[in-house]
């Protein structure tokens, strides 16, 4: 069975990328590729300047894999130095580190409790910082999220930028299209083991930018088909126009005016990336949004 | 160096979390106390430090081959029932979850993403978890060495070859279980085919050591046996080998070949520990000088059968069998997507 087709994906360093995809998609496969635990029938690339599979470059990345566990019997500071161990990091400074992270994940407090005693987020903050503890340069995180609390996953957003801001690469698996949204600086879609859209947000949501304007009343006749000669589309007491440059807007306006036309609102609009998601992977209905944001 | 060193430390750490280890090493260590609680006086024997006392005219301090006696119930009864059977059976049992834990979704994930190869990470943490049968083995030995020691003033330090063989012993069947954790990530399969697999080579070895004792040793010890009736015969005169057993040995010792020889090499400890540079299985060495010829040849016939099979059958076997096993289960997890 085939789980990846022909993925070519390009991430740049010093930027937080989001992977998109539904259940299935082989987004995780992916990863676990690029950290050597799957071997792909054929794979070309680089990671870090070094060939996929390179073992020593694994040195200088983090990794936190979907439904981590790690040993019950170990506490949240020894679970970190564990995994500092093996990625051979000196003990004296896996020591330090180890102070450091559980302090930047909010589990100071816990750190010196049992593993089996953590609530599902807990463990997750101690599988972040984990991911965090050789001081990677790229870090891939497999829907790091799950289970974290509203707070919690503010504070990840800051580290996260942290991260990013210190010129490091977060590499994020995630569902959660809100969460990507917020700090995500590009994003490509999955679908069926192949990419289908790559790029930054903006770039990617660019296509379908438009203007909305709300009128009130009717609008005459002959406006009406002037509007529609020249590309608008209407629909009720909606007008939908396809520009991105706002000074294109003004002869419009100007129109709506001279006829009388009263205007309630008028909004800038472009597809969310939910929306985009869904139509990528043609993934079903749209939400109640319609997939899109706003920006009066 | 640096990952080696976490894997075995954690694997001490699992170690340490297990309940039944601590029980294992404490049941292990009461034993070894009972066994360093029997005392020997002039006229007899006493056990539990002298709470309980008995005259005896073979088991007291003046009989100079006390000290082969003291180790004899050491290596015949000690070594093979508690540390033979049931502290490996604990230990086992112990173990068992190690790899299946150590394989499931998130967890093997975290390890074979870091910088250490998969031949290291498994070769590793294979033998590290043969540390639960070193620690307990080497705390038992430890007492017994001690008993010795104080009780006979003999510091007999070959007793300690009971660690590295009964490791030995437990790692051809941890092997199995390794090999089953591979294939199905399942605690309880690996369990029960290792199990298995002890089990038939314990039947096999114990089936080869009666056929030879009734071929060769029961007749130089004058017994006439007769197959088809069932009755037999003693006289001071050794008979003839029966020639259809000894035929029936050479093909139970062609079968029991390839298996692992969890039995033998735990005799083997008889082999290997010596006093006075004689090994416990030269029985011939610790007889009375008065002991005529039939004695002696039925002396002779016992020594043979303990020594019918030389260290390096057993250990060569073992070892080849273990070294397929393992081999297997590594490729095995080298090969693995996970």
């Amino acid at each position: 069975m085939e789980a990846l087709r022909s993925v070519s994906l390009q991430v740049p360093r010093g930027v937080i990328f989001g992977l998109l995809g539904p259940n299935g998609a082989g987004k995780s496969t992916l990863v676990k590729i690029l950290m050597s635990i799957v071997r792909p029938t054929r794979c070309v690339g680089t990671m870090l300047g070094e060939p996929v599979g390179h073992q020593p470059t694994l040195a200088k990345v983090g990794y936190l894999p979907e439904h981590a566990r790690f040993p019950e019997y170990l506490k949240g500071g020894e679970v970190i130095r564990y995994v500092a161990g093996l990625a051979g990091v000196p003990r004296a400074k896996a020591r330090v580190r180890s102070v450091e992270l559980l302090e930047m994940v909010g589990m100071q407090d816990w750190g010196g409790r049992k593993m089996g005693s953590y609530s599902k987020g807990m463990k997750q903050r101690i599988g972040i910082a984990q991911a965090l503890v050789n001081d990677p340069e790229i870090v891939f995180l497999d829907e790091p999220t799950d289970g974290v609390d509203p707070k919690g996953r503010l504070e990840m957003r800051r580290v996260l930028q942290t991260m990013r801001d210190d010129g490091k690469t977060v590499f994020i698996n995630s569902h959660l299209l809100g969460e990507l949204e917020m700090i995500c600086d590009s994003v490509a879609i999955m679908d069926k083991g192949e990419i289908v859209r790559q790029g930054s947000i903006s770039e990617l949501t660019e296509k379908s930018q438009r203007y909305e304007i709300r009128t009130q009343g009717g609008i005459p006749v002959d406006l009406q088909q002037r509007l529609i000669d020249d590309g608008v589309e209407i629909a009720g007491d909606v007008l939908s126009v396809y520009q991105r440059d706002p000074v294109l807007m003004q002869p419009i306006l100007d129109a709506l005016r001279a006829d009388g036309v009263i205007m309630v609102e008028m909004r800038e609009v472009r597809q969310s990336l939910e929306g985009l998601f869904m139509e990528a992977t043609a993934g079903g209905e749209p939400s109640e949004s319609g997939g899109e944001e706003e920006k009066r | 160096m640096r990952q080696i060193i976490t894997i075995i430390w954690d694997s001490y750490r699992l170690l340490a979390a297990k309940k039944l280890f601590w029980v294992s090493l404490a049941l292990s260590t009461l034993v070894a106390l009972i066994y360093a609680s029997i005392g020997f006086g002039p006229d007899g024997v006493s056990v539990l430090f002298g709470a309980y006392e008995w005259e005896n005219e073979t088991f007291n301090s003046q009989n100079p081959l006390m000290e082969y006696l003291y180790l004899l119930l050491f290596t015949n009864v000690v070594v093979p029932f508690w540390l033979g059977w049931f502290a490996l059976l604990l230990a086992l049992i112990s173990v068992c979850s190690v790899f299946p834990h150590f394989l499931q979704n998130g967890s093997i994930d975290v390890a074979i993403s870091k910088p250490i190869s998969r031949v290291t990470l498994f070769v590793t943490k294979y033998l590290s978890s043969l540390l639960v049968v070193v620690i307990q083995v080497l705390v038992f030995c430890l007492i017994v060495f001690l008993a010795i020691g104080l009780r006979l003033d003999s510091w007999n330090v070959t007793i300690f070859w009971a660690v590295p063989l009964i490791v030995f012993v437990f790692s051809l069947i941890f092997s199995v279980s390794v090999l089953m954790a591979v294939w199905t990530r399942s605690t309880m399969l690996s369990l029960l085919v290792a199990l298995l697999v002890w089990g038939i080579s314990w039947g096999s070895q114990v089936s080869e050591s009666l056929i030879y004792k009734a071929a060769y040793v029961v007749p130089a010890q004058g017994i006439e046996m007769d197959l088809g009736t069932g009755e037999a015969k003693q006289t001071r005169e050794p008979k003839e080998v029966n020639a259809d057993l000894a035929r029936l040995h050479r093909v139970i010792k062609w079968v029991e070949a390839p298996l692992p020889k969890t039995r033998d090499a735990i005799y083997l400890l008889k082999k290997k520990i010596t006093i006075n540079g004689r090994n416990l299985t030269q029985t011939t060495g610790f007889m009375d000088s008065g002991a005529d010829d039939f004695d002696q040849s039925v002396s002779a016939a016992d020594e043979d059968y303990q020594n019918r099979h030389s260290e390096a059958y057993i250990i060569g076997t073992s070892l080849a069998f273990e070294l397929v096993v393992i081999s297997l289960a590594c490729f095995s997890f080298v090969r693995k997507d996970y």
